[in-house]
């Protein structure tokens, strides 16, 4: 079993950046997930925690934890935007690893992340707390 | 305290929605995130872990209070709004949650006025799948 990064990672570990760019076929995925009769209309904008969860599911990757065995429980997460984003435009993520911590043999983690617009501007920050469970390292 | 022009008050609350949390739904969100881990897809591999059966993204039920924000908030919510969340119990395909948010406090901030909600989203037992709060100017 490959060791994840998880497993050696440490606090300051930077992630990406990740192209986080929600096209449109994703934006109407999302509607129909989340949408119903009460709904705002978008337009051509996107609602931020998409992008947010674009980026999670990069880092939830990066941090091996689609790995067989493990299992991860998201406990947490913050999230802060300063504007709206349109479907296809370019955003990019980078993210750091803020805490990783092992506790009765859980790895408890944190993961801050910036999101910035084609001109380098913060347009967002989230941060996320995991707990992760399974492994045998 | 009461926030003046855009009648708001401690004790308001926001105006929550059901919504049925189906299978097609989580598959869904799959697509729309990228995130196919099989605990929220794949019934088999789900039964054998600490579950026992397929869960919804807990981003999913997350995504389903800021859409309770962005109705309430449609121009400032996506502008200058902040959440802290927990998510302390999953949701399962065929589950009806429900969302909610109460204002604990108005502030004058150097940009404004804001509110700060308790958010969340029920379970149909009455346990929450996410809570916490979160902060949004008042227009």
């Amino acid at each position: 079993m490959v060791t994840p990064l998880i497993s050696t990672a440490t606090v300051g570990h930077e992630f990406g950046p990740y192209d986080v760019t929600i096209p449109a076929d994703r934006a109407n995925a999302y509607a129909n997930s989340i949408g119903g009769e009460e709904s705002p209309d978008y337009g051509d904008s996107l609602a931020p925690i998409m992008v947010v969860a674009a980026a999670l599911t990069r880092l939830i990757d990066d941090l091996g934890l689609f790995s067989e065995g493990l299992q991860t429980v998201h406990a947490g997460q913050e999230v802060s935007w300063v504007r709206q984003i349109r479907i296809g435009e370019q955003v990019e993520a980078t993210a750091r690893l803020a805490a990783n911590s092992v506790r009765r043999g859980n790895h408890f983690a944190t993961v801050a992340v910036t999101y910035r617009d084609s001109t380098g501007t913060e347009v967002g920050t989230s941060s996320t707390t995991i707990i992760v469970s399974g492994e045998t390292s | 305290m009461s926030s003046g022009g855009t009648q708001r008050a401690v004790g308001d609350s926001l105006t929550g929605f059901e919504r049925e949390i189906t299978q097609d739904r989580v598959d869904a969100y799959a697509e729309a995130s990228g995130d196919h881990n099989p605990i929220h897809l794949d019934e088999s591999y789900a039964s054998t872990t600490q579950f026992g059966t397929r869960i919804a993204h807990g981003m999913l039920s997350l995504a389903l209070v800021t859409e309770m924000l962005a109705i309430e908030f449609p121009s400032t919510w996506h502008s200058g709004g902040k959440l802290k969340v927990r998510f302390s119990a999953p949701v399962f395909p065929g589950e009806t949650v429900v969302t909610y948010g109460e204002i604990t406090a108005i502030d004058e901030t150097e940009d404004g006025l804001s509110a700060t909600y308790t958010i969340g989203c029920k379970k149909p037992d009455g346990t929450d799948a996410v809570v916490g709060r979160a902060t949004v100017p008042l227009e």
